[in-house]
Parts: C-alpha cells; structure tokens; sequence
C-alpha cells in the first residue's frame, strides 16, 4: 500500500526543508507504521530509513471529524505513532484552536473497547464473509433498482462520501438516504429556507462584533463551531482590551452555559419566553408584530439594555438563537439581523456544507422508521450512526430495526445498534483514514491517515464501495474525487493540500441572500408549569464519545461533574420541593419518564429542568455503562428538545455525583478578580517580607499569564494536557473520593444572588511559586526549583509522604493513591507521550509547565547557537486553548509576550496572602460584576 | 511522706512481690483473655498492613486536599501519649520526687511501645514505604542528603532519638531488677533469659555506681526531648503556610497536650495494673491522687492553649484564618471540635475534688475521656485544616476508609500486645527504687524521732 500521507514540518522550518522532509516522508510511509496483522517475523532494518529519528516527532496536517465537520488538526508522531493533536494554525478559520473533542480524538483512536473484527449475529465474523454477505445482498437489489435499500449515515460534509452516495443512488435510484444526525443547524437551515428561499448556514463573525445578543444559544459551549467562534470572540476581547471599538455580549438562557458565563449582561429566562424577547427586539427594530404575550419587568430592562447596545453598533452586530429552538424563532432573527446591518457583516452565509433534513423530510430518520414499520425497508445499511440509542424514543428504533431484513451497522464501537443488528463491521478512526470533510466555513481539510490500521477494520469509504461493487481503497476513492476536480493540477494541489492539511482557499465565497418573505411570525408560547430542557452534553456530546475515557472525566464546564449527567434545578425550586444534591429526580414529560440526579446551580430558571444527552447507554463490555440517564428516552420526536408540561417528583434514592468541585460559592474571596476597564489597576494586596533571601533569576526564566477575561472555561487545556503528559484517567469512583489527577484544572466560581449570579472560571495549573511551601516540606529533595525557575517535581526521588500536597496552597498536586498505570493495555502504552515519564503509584505528580517542551526548545536553540526566542515554548494547555487566554514565557525577558502580559495593571496573583510568589498570574476580568446598579 | 506503704515482710517481700509477677504471673486466665483479643488485633495490623502495602495508600480514606488523615493524626496521638512517661521518670527522677518509683517502670514501657506505634505509622502512610529510609542522611550513590529545611527530616531525627533514648533509659533502669528475677528464678529457661538481660548485674557498688551515673545522664539527655520532639511533631503542622496550622502557638500547645493525654493513659494503667495484679500497696490512692493532680494541670495548660489558639485567630482578624476558625465550631467537623473540649475538659473539673482525685474508676473514666479528647484534638487539628483549606474549589471532605480504622485497631494491637508481654515477663515496678525511698524514708523518720 503506498502511503503518500504528508509529513509536516515544524512552523520554523521554511518551505525548502518541507521538500525534502516531503520525499523523507515519502520512504517513511512504506516502512513506519503497524501492520493489520502481525508478522510473526521480527526483523531489524537492514537500511535504516532516511530521516527516521527515533525520539524525534513528526508531524502530520489531518483532521478529526465530528458531526460531519472537519476538524483540522496537527499530529505528532513519533516513529509512526501519534501521540499528540494539536490546532492547526494555519487553518483559515480556527488558526490553531482546539476543543476538547479535537484534543481527546487521540484516545479514541487507541480506544481499546473499539471493535476489532466484524461480527455477524454477535458472534466473530470476518471480511470474506462480510464481503459474501454484500455481494449476495447487491444481486437483489440490483434487480430492483436498490429498492428496499437504505442508507443512515450522519451529516456529511465529506466530497468523496457524497459522491460515493449520489453514485450509488445514481445506479439505484431506488434506494434512499437518510441523516440521522440529533443535533444539527437544521432549524437554521430551514429559516433560511423561508426567509431567503435557500437553505444556507450561518457563520457568526464574532470577531467583528462589538454587540453579540445571544438569545439561549451557546456559542462559545462545545460544538463543531466552539473552536473557531472562541477564537473570533476573542480576537475581538483581544482588541477592546486595547481600546478598540467593544466586546459586549447579552445573553438570555435558561441554564448557566459558558456563553452566559462570558456575558456582559445576563438574563436567566426560561426557554418558551426566548421567542417572546426575540419578537420583542423584532418590534423594536420594526421588522415584525408585538410579542404574542407581555414581557415581564426583568425581561424588559433586559431588551431595553439589548436595544440601547443594538441602537448603538448598526453594522457591528448580532442577534443569534440556540440552534434548539423552532425555525420561527430564527426567521425573525434573521430580520433583525438583516436591520442590524449583520448580514454579510456580522453574519455571513455559505451553502449549507451538511445538509440534515427536518423531521418532516422523507430523507430523515424519522421517515426511515416510518419506513421499516410499515416494510418498505429490506436492507438497512448505518454507517458510523448509532440511531438504536440516538434516537428520540417516540421512533421507537429499536422495534423498527427487528422488522427489517438485512441490517448492517459500521462503527467503531459494538454499540446498541451493532448488537441489534445482522452485521457488525469495524471502521477506521479518522486518523487511520484517508478521507476528506469540510470544515464549518466549508473550507475542505484532507484527512491522512498518522498511522496504518492496528485492528482489523476498514475505512467508512472502504465499506460503501462494497456496495457499490468495487473494492477499491479509501486512498483511492479520496484521489479519484480530487483528482476528478483539480484535472492536470492534481498532483500539485494533493501535495499541497496534505502538507496544509486542508485546501487552500477552498472556503466557499460568502453568498449575501436577499429576503424573499418577511411575512414571519413567532408561535405564542404554551404557558407550561414546569419545563424540561435537553441540550448535548458538553464532554460527550450525544453520546457518541461516551466511550473516551478523557471526555468522560473532564469536568463539565459548569457543574465540573464527570462521568455521568444530572439533571439542572434552580435553587428556588429545590428548596421549594425540598431537594438536594444528588437525590434522584422522576422528571415526566409526554408520557415518558427518567430519573437522575439533582444537581442545584445558580443561573437556572426555576421552571426549567435542564437535561443533558449522551449518558444512560444501555451498553455492555468494555464500554462505560450504568452512568447517568438517558434524555433521548424523554422525546417524542426529533428537533423538539424543550418539553412542556413536565413533572417533578422523587424517588427518595440518592445517588453520588462524581463532581471535582463540589464548593462553587467564591464566599467573599477575590480568587477571580474584576476591574471595570482594562486599564483599571486591579485590587492587590501588599507584598509581605519573605524570610529566605530574595532570589537573582537568570534568564530564561519560565512563567504563564493566564487572562480570566479571555478563559471561557471549555477544558481544552485540560484534555491538551492529559494527551501531553500522559496523565491516567481514574474513573467515576475515585473522582468521586478527589482523586482525579488532572494536573490543570479549571475551576468555575458563581458570585452574588442565585438567579442572577456572575460566574467565572479559573484554570488552575501549578503557580511554580518562587517560594514554594512544597518544596520547603519534602524531606527528600523530591520536589526542587530549578535555575530556570520551575518547581520540578522529580518523581524517582518522591517517597510519597504528601506533604507537598497538604502544603500546596492551591492544590495542584495530585498524588497516585494505586497504581495507575501499570496494568495499562498495549493501545494506551503505544499512545504515551516518550518525552514524560509514567508515574507509578506512591508518587506524587502536578504540573511541569510541559518541561519537555521546554527542554526540547532549549536543546533546538544551543544547536542553533541562539539563545531560545520568545514563542519557542509553547506549552500544551497553551497551544491548545482556543480564546489565547494563556500565554507563557521568559519572565525575565521584559519583551517577551508574558512579561507585557504581567507587566498589564490588571496583573494579580492568586493567594497573595500565602506569600508564595507565584510565576503564574492571572489578569483580571473586565467587567462589571453584577452588583445592583 | 509515704510512697509505698509499708509491707509486713519487709524489702524482700516487696522484692518479690514485683518480681514474683514475672516470674509466676498470678492471673493467668485474664492475662490470655486479654493476650488474645491484642493478638486478635495484631492480626489486623498485619491484614491492613498487608492490604495497605499491596494496594497502595488509595485504600485508605486520603484525598486531595485531605492528602494526610487518620495515620498523621494517630501518629501525633500516639507520640503525644508517650511523653507522659517520660516526663514521669526522668524528669521526677532529676527533681528527686520518690513517689515516682511506683510508677516510671510501667509509664516508661508505654513510652517505648507508645513511640513504637507512633513511629510505625509515618513508615507504612508513605506512598512507597519500602524507601523510607531516604529521608535518613546516609551515605549514598546518588549523593542526596535529607532536605533539611522540612518538618519531616526533623521528624525522622525526634522519633529516632526519641525511639532510642527511651530504650537506653527505661532498659538501664531495669537492669537491677532483671537481676533480682534472675537471682530468684527457678526454672532454667528464666535463669538464661533474665541471666542474659542483666548484662552481669551483680549489684557490686561500683556497679551501682556506674548505674547511677548512666542512669541520670539519661534522664538529662531525656528531659528536654520531650520538649523537642513534639515542639518538632507540631512543625509538621506549623511549617505549612495553611489557616489552621500556621501558628506559632503550636509548638508548647502540641507539647502540653501530649503530656496532658500521656498522664491520662499512665492513669488508666496504673488504675488497671493495680487492680489487676493487687498491687494497691505500692501503687497508692497517693499516687493516683498526684497522676490526677498532674493530670488536672496539663489539662489546664492545655485548655490556655485552645483559647490561646481562639484568641489569635481573632485579634489578628483574617478572612481565611477566621473562616477556618468558624468551620471548626460550626461546620461539618464541628463533632471533632466539640467533642475534644468537652472530653478534655468537662469530666476534668471533677479532679478539683480530692475524693474523686482518689476513686480509681472515676480517675480512671476521666482519663479514658481525656485519651479520646486528645485524639479527637489531633484528627480536629488535621482534618479541619486540610478539607477547607484556601481555595473553596479544593474543598472535600475526608471519610477514613475501613482500612484506616482497621488499622489504627491494629496498631492498639501492637500496643497491647507488646504491653501485654512486658506485663507478663518483666518487672513492671521498679522494686529495687521503691525499696530505695522505703530504706530513706525510715532513715528520716528515725532521724526525726531521734
């Protein structure tokens, strides 16, 4: 198999060097790499390969997908093993950003639960027998024109998984395709449809505006759009700390999201009032009728807030609305939009890239099990869906799927719909793939595969063009489309393409539609008691990363619970039905129930219940079970995620929350502190005397500014930092005893009343303080400051008497109370980083501010004779994060990023009193807390 | 001024009375009873032991922030409860105060096994055991010494020598009355064992001579270490930059204590010893009402320095200081907090009344609350620092696990039980000193009369 995949060089390296690095890479491929089955003979080389380094990383432009959308991304390899992703910046629309799924999709490529062989029946099956199996399938259909045949995949934004489709529906007209994909821009996709007479997507230009109205959309929260609209919203923070132009953001949600954590100006509303405050800004702005009932007095001093700021920025800003709620609701946004002077401005709009049709559409899933109860279905083909679980329970999947002939499942995962189905075959995860999808601007990202398939699966395009006949690979498949569109061109273009890791300029133009219909109007809301609310869960979406272990324990921005979903009650209505933490809660709606545990947070609507999906799998074997509830369970239908006429009640069982931060009060400290205006000085207190002598540092010495103004608390840090330095996940029962090891942690604090808290987040790494109490308690030597002034802890030196971690003023520490990694499975020892040491138990660990790097920098600037430059050192949490809110350097160098940061006056450190001389500091948020005014 | 009641038959009844104990144990039956449940609870020493070291500490209760729990928190109460005997024989040794003879022996044998326990407890809490000897400065390859700076170095230092001195100083004094078993033993097995362990004893006067120099060198080298080695234990609290524990009270505040708690358990031994083995005429109501007087005294002085702690906390008036403050009156180990003061002090009171100071079982009911005071004070003073320290977001609270309190059964097991034996084969007064002040007192009353 010749493996033409593109080997990246490192940013500094010039485009010379990359040519040569190209054709290196180019003899890497047929000699790197794992076999699909073992060759039992073991041979050294006989000619080593050219340019192999052991011990030195290579890099590799790919992408990751989720929910169709590419996500670009960069992989590090070493010896042809990828054991990092980070952003690629050269990317036109994330510049480098990562989210959490991008961060945590190296662990499901070594998921040791994927699924290795094909089964048929649940029992092991192979791929001739796979293969059989379809050519006899594709007689019948052939004969009938593909009728009875189906096809359920996700959005896909893929060029060559399209054209295999429309191929294949080509020759079999028959034959249908159905999208399941839970949650999509689909409303969106339809307001555009009536406003403008075309479906289209919308892209938030947060970057260029000073107003952004966010009725209960989450923008900033995980999602395919998280990454690049972080790093626009911040690029605009960035700006108007410097005094250019504003960066204001209301929000109206119903439960705290990261967006409302980020607001100027927040409003806590429940979900059925969002079309009134949207109508209501309609009438406003004169693009449409009065709201169909009052507003009340606290969301009118909001809408008028809204309105002055609106007045105020004409063609800098922008309304938006939660892609949960009904198409109504987003036509008249898009009229006020239009008023505003966003279009084309503030908001701009490409064809759609993932087309996922409405409930109602005879292409969507819930046509498709119309179809199979009713028999029209005789052979049913999922690829990488998982619709046995996400799907709304009123479809009644399950019992639809026994009535269908022949069903095959492809997916990484024996999920409830492998188990329900004939067939089950094994994909390729994404970075074992070559394949191609579009990212959310359209711009095409070519996937390459960092490594050569270590189980026995094949790629998504593999199994389709069985179907199809063919046998070619997903290689070829994915050439042929490209080589179909760029002609004589290709070679050129495909090299160019992989090296970038996506297309150059393949984003497509902008399209400014005009208004075809402003006759829109917004249903009047149903005056429900008691609402429940369902959203994806921000770590594992709809479930279909329930099976990485890194997504299950990072905290959910908010809660910080893991392993598991709860349900959101405001306190007003907890001690209204007396209820506390982690009682388990019978929430009823349309006839259908579930119980979960209650979780009570301030910010939450009293009459709604929030309800996240994704968790209460009724899955079995090495995948995570018995975690959570199930929301899907609750809904009748797809697209209707607000359910009304809910009800309440307890089942007196109470359950245990595994939550990392159990206190989010700040209690009157000044942890997060807030100055009105970036200029304004923060509030410190007074240096105290030191007893041991002040310390001359030399240069360089390493510190970090992490600027609370900019974190939006979505934990790509986090999981950056677990992939760089390889820290063991522990699971659900001893998070729930503090024993997660996270050596960063975003901590998340609500201040002021309990409707209409502020809330903030604060990522916590160790503070490599220059007076470390640590390193002063260990009688040992296991835990020194270094010359360039890190406090380092050195773990075969560590006996574990934990004093440093009792004496840790910010508790970073994390120690390992059992072995944690030692009885790792061979995927997970293949995924480790080789430059950080595997802890063993009995050791205490924390932060290093990735000590790797910065040795990797050091040794890279004494080759080339130069002392290491400001930006050499990035660390993982720093590359990562996708709002720039941390940046790390040389303290000493006074022109270095850290020091200009450190030198701004809202420059505070956390825990002054503790006289520990942190080298991390924090800037303070810019904003003014909401004090009564 | 009697100390010891006279017997009818003289030196050498009191002799045997005190040796004819290990010799011939009279109570054989309660001495197994008892034998057996320490034996039972050495048992769980060992499973938990065992448990704790092929697991790993996570089978305990720790977290983060609470990374030190109930082994810390024992550690101290164990220490603590040694110092007693220490006090009672080496400092009532140099301060001639004869009515000590009755009581050093045993006092000091629970100071040896009482530092035993306290001393094991650091060693099996720490994530790797097996290298608990880096925190010793010895010569090594990889030409790393101890880090000076750090409460636990010091720590090391104080158990060790402390560990050490005891042994020197309570088998120096034992040595004569090794030899009087020795002289009177029958059976051949007991000759070898006590013929050995008298190191040649032949009660010559330059071998009295010798004694009494080491014996009192010993006693000097002792005295101020029962200062030291709990100022040091406080460090290990005081040196942490955490509300709660920095305190520069704490150093004579952890000393008191650990006197106060060790005359509570010397007490209730003394108490059960004499009940148990008849020995009301040596060990007197006087002694009884002078252990309580002790006992009424450190308690007080220990009592300033909870108020002490109060009062610091208050005049200087910081946020986190008095948050910490509040949350031990109020919070969730408030019980921890509570239950120290009222089982220190309260019972305590009692003691202003000679007739209660005098009753054995109500001394002994007062001592046993004060023993459990004292240790709710340590698991008060570790706890309610570490679970709500600086950060709200760190806070957690702490649950010791099955295994921390099945081994803290087990190290009362290592207690009793090496308790238990020296009961059965040692003299556990010392006869020849009680003789000595017998011989003196006489001396002056004949003086006096005429």
């Amino acid at each position: 198999m010749d493996m033409d995949r593109e080997a990246r060089t490192p940013p500094h390296i010039d485009r010379r060097s990359l040519l040569r690095a190209m054709a290196a890479s180019l003899a890497l491929a047929s000699a790197a790499g794992r076999r699909a089955r073992a060759d039992e003979r073991a041979l050294p080389y006989v000619n080593a390969p050219e340019f192999v380094v052991p011990g030195k990383p290579k890099w590799y432009a790919t992408a990751v997908g989720f929910s169709g959308c590419a996500q670009p991304v960069l992989g590090k390899t070493y010896v042809g093993r990828p054991v990092k992703l980070e952003g690629n910046a050269d990317h036109p629309l994330t510049g480098g950003a990562t989210d959490v799924f991008m961060q945590a999709a190296l662990l499901g490529l070594y998921d040791p639960a994927r699924s290795q062989a094909p089964q048929l029946l649940g029992q092991a099956a192979t791929w001739a027998a796979f293969d059989a199996a379809v050519a006899g399938r594709r007689l019948t259909l052939e004969a009938r024109q593909g009728e009875g045949l189906r096809l359920l995949t996700g959005a896909v934004s893929s060029p060559t998984l399209l054209r295999q489709i429309s191929d294949l529906l080509r020759r079999w007209p028959k034959a249908r395709w159905h999208v399941s994909e839970p949650l999509s821009d689909a409303n969106r996709q339809q307001a555009a449809q009536t406003v403008f007479g075309r479906r289209l997507d919308q892209l938030l230009r947060l970057d260029e505006a000073n107003v952004v109205v966010s009725l209960d959309d989450d923008f900033l929260g995980a999602g395919p759009r998280q990454a690049p609209y972080a790093h626009r919203w911040s690029k605009r923070r960035l700006a108007w700390q410097q005094g250019q132009g504003a960066s204001q953001l209301h929000v109206a949600e119903s439960s705290l999201t990261t967006t409302g954590s980020m607001a100027d100006h927040r409003l806590t509303v429940s979900p059925s009032r969002i079309g009134l405050l949207v109508a209501a800004i309609a009438q406003e702005l004169g693009v449409g009728p009065a709201p169909a009932a009052p507003l009340a007095p606290t969301e009118r001093t909001w809408t008028k807030q809204v309105m002055e700021a609106l007045r105020a920025s004409h063609g800098s800003s922008v309304v938006t609305v939660g892609a949960a709620h009904a198409p109504d609701v987003h036509a008249v946004a898009l009229l006020i939009n239009e008023r505003l002077g966003a279009h084309g401005n503030t908001l701009t709009f490409i064809d759609p890239i993932t087309s996922v049709p409405a409930p109602d559409d005879e292409n969507s899933v819930a046509a498709l099990a119309g179809d199979m109860n009713a028999g029209r279905v005789s052979t049913l083909v999922m690829l990488e869906v998982n619709p046995a679980y996400a799907t709304p329970a009123g479809l009644a999947f399950r019992q639809a799927l026994e009535k269908v002939e022949f069903t095959l499942h492809a997916g990484l995962y024996v999920d409830e719909t492998a188990r329900l189905s004939h067939w089950h075959v094994p994909l390729q995860h994404d970075l074992e793939s070559w394949t191609d999808a579009c990212s959310v601007d359209g711009t095409v990202c070519l996937t390459q595969p960092l490594i050569r398939p270590f189980y026995d699966v094949r790629s998504l395009h593999a199994v389709l063009d069985r179907w199809a006949g063919d046998t070619r690979s997903d290689h070829d498949l994915v050439r042929a489309t490209w080589r179909h569109a760029w002609g004589s061109d290709f070679d050129d273009r495909w090299r160019d393409s992989l090296v970038r890791g996506f297309v150059a300029d393949s984003a497509p133009t902008p399209v400014l539609p005009t208004i075809a219909n402003r006759n829109v109007s917004i249903k009047a809301p149903t005056a429900g008691a008691l609402m429940i609310d369902i959203r994806p869960d921000p770590t594992i979406w709809d479930g279909r990363f329930a099976n990485n272990a890194w997504l299950q324990e990072t905290p959910k921005p908010i809660s910080k619970v893991t392993w598991g979903n709860v349900v959101v009650v405001s306190p007003r209505l907890a001690a209204e039905r007396r209820i506390s933490r982690g009682d388990e809660l019978r929430l009823e709606a349309n006839g259908r129930s579930i119980t979960g545990a209650a979780w009570i947070a301030p910010g939450q609507d009293d009459k709604t219940l929030t309800v996240t999906l994704g968790y209460g799998a009724d899955r079995t074997g090495p995948l995570p079970h018995g975690l959570g509830y199930d929301a899907f369970a609750l809904c009748n239908d797809a697209g209707s995620w607000v359910l009304d006429g809910a009800r309440l009640g307890t089942t007196g069982k109470h359950l245990v929350v595994a939550s990392t931060q159990l206190h989010q009060e700040m209690d009157g400290f000044d942890f997060v502190r807030r100055v009105d205006r970036a200029d304004r000085p923060v509030k410190k207190h007074p240096e105290a005397a030191s007893f041991y002598p002040e310390r001359k540092w030399d240069s360089p010495s390493w510190g970090m500014s992490v600027d609370l103004d900019l974190c939006i608390g979505c934990n790509a840090c986090m999981v950056a930092c677990m992939a760089e330095n390889n820290v063991p996940v522990v699971g659900k029962e001893l998070v729930e005893q503090g024993r997660q090891m996270h050596w960063l942690r975003v901590d998340h604090y609500f201040e002021g009343d309990a409707n209409e808290p502020s809330s903030s987040f604060q990522p916590v790494p160790c503070m490599h303080c220059e007076q470390a109490p640590c390193e002063m308690g260990c009688p040992v030597n296991a835990t020194v400051h270094s010359h360039d002034g890190l406090n380092l802890q050195v773990y075969n030196r560590c006996v574990g008497t934990r004093t440093c971690a009792s004496y840790c003023p910010y508790k970073v520490r994390r120690f390992n109370w059992f072995e944690n990694t030692g009885d790792d499975p061979e995927q997970l020892r293949a995924m480790r980083n080789p430059d950080v040491t595997v802890r063993s138990r009995g050791v205490m660990e924390k932060c290093t501010y990735c000590v790797q790097r910065i040795s990797a920098a050091r040794i890279a600037s004494q080759i080339a004779g130069h002392p290491i430059r400001d930006g050499d050192v990035v660390t993982a949490c720093q590359q990562a994060c996708p709002t720039q809110a941390i940046v790390f350097g040389d303290v000493t160098d006074r022109a270095s990023a850290v020091s200009r940061r450190k030198a701004s006056p809202r420059d505070y450190s956390l825990l002054e009193e503790a006289n520990t001389r942190p080298r991390t500091t924090y800037l303070a948020r810019v904003r003014a807390d909401r004090r009564p005014s | 001024m009697t100390d010891a009641a006279p017997t009818p038959g003289g030196y050498a009844a009191i002799t045997g009375e005190i040796v004819d104990i290990a010799l011939d144990y009279p109570d054989r039956r309660a001495w197994w009873a008892c034998f057996g449940l320490a034996l039972l609870l050495l048992l769980s020493f060992f499973v938990s032991v065992t448990v704790l070291f092929w697991y790993g500490v996570g089978v305990w209760g720790n977290n983060i922030p609470v990374a030190w729990g109930l082994a810390i928190s024992n550690y101290i109460w164990f220490l603590g409860i040694g110092h007693a005997g220490t006090l009672i024989s080496a400092m009532l040794l140099l301060l001639e105060q004869h009515w000590r003879n009755s009581l050093n022996r045993f006092a000091e044998a629970m100071t040896l096994f009482a530092v035993v326990c306290a001393g094991l407890y650091p060693l099996v809490h720490l994530g790797r055991p097996w290298l608990f000897y880096w925190i010793a400065p010895y010569p090594n390859t990889m030409t790393v010494w101890p880090q000076f700076k750090s409460p636990l170095t010091w720590d090391f230092f104080a158990v060790l020598t402390y560990l050490t001195v005891s042994i020197l100083f309570w088998y120096i004094g034992i040595v004569p009355d090794v030899a009087s078993a020795r002289d009177r033993a029958r059976k051949r097995r007991t000759q070898v064992f006590f013929g050995l362990a008298a190191l040649g004893w032949r009660g010559s006067a330059h071998h009295w001579a010798r004694w009494r120099q080491a014996y009192r060198l010993t006693a000097a080298i002792a005295v101020p270490l029962v200062v030291s080695v709990h100022s040091e234990v406080s460090l290990l609290f005081a040196a942490g930059p955490i509300p709660g524990w920095t305190s520069t009270v704490f150093p004579p505040y952890f000393v008191l204590g650990a006197a106060f708690s060790g005359f509570a358990v010397v007490s209730m031994i003394a108490i059960v010893l004499r009940h148990a083995l008849g020995l009301q005429n040596l060990v007197t109501p006087r002694h009884l009402d002078l252990l309580a007087k002790l006992l009424l005294a450190t308690g007080l002085m220990t009592a300033y320095g909870y108020w002490a702690e109060v009062f610091d906390t208050l005049y200087a008036g910081e946020h986190q200081e008095m948050g910490t403050l509040l949350d031990r009156l109020g919070g969730v180990y408030a019980w921890s907090y509570w239950g120290a003061v009222v089982a220190n002090f309260v019972p305590l009171q009692l003691l202003w009344f000679r007739r209660v100071r005098v009753q054995p079982l109500l001394l002994f009911l007062i001592s046993l609350s004060v023993t459990v005071g004292m240790w709710f004070e340590r698991y008060m003073l570790l706890v309610t620092t570490l679970y709500r320290d600086y950060l709200v977001s760190s806070w957690r609270e702490y649950h010791p696990s099955f295994w921390d309190w099945s081994l803290f059964a087990g190290m009362l097991g290592v207690f009793l039980t090496l308790f238990l034996l020296f009961v059965r084969f040692l003299p556990i007064i010392s006869s020849f000193e009680v003789k000595e002040a017998l011989f003196e007192e006489k001396g002056k009353k004949e003086q006096a009369h005429g």
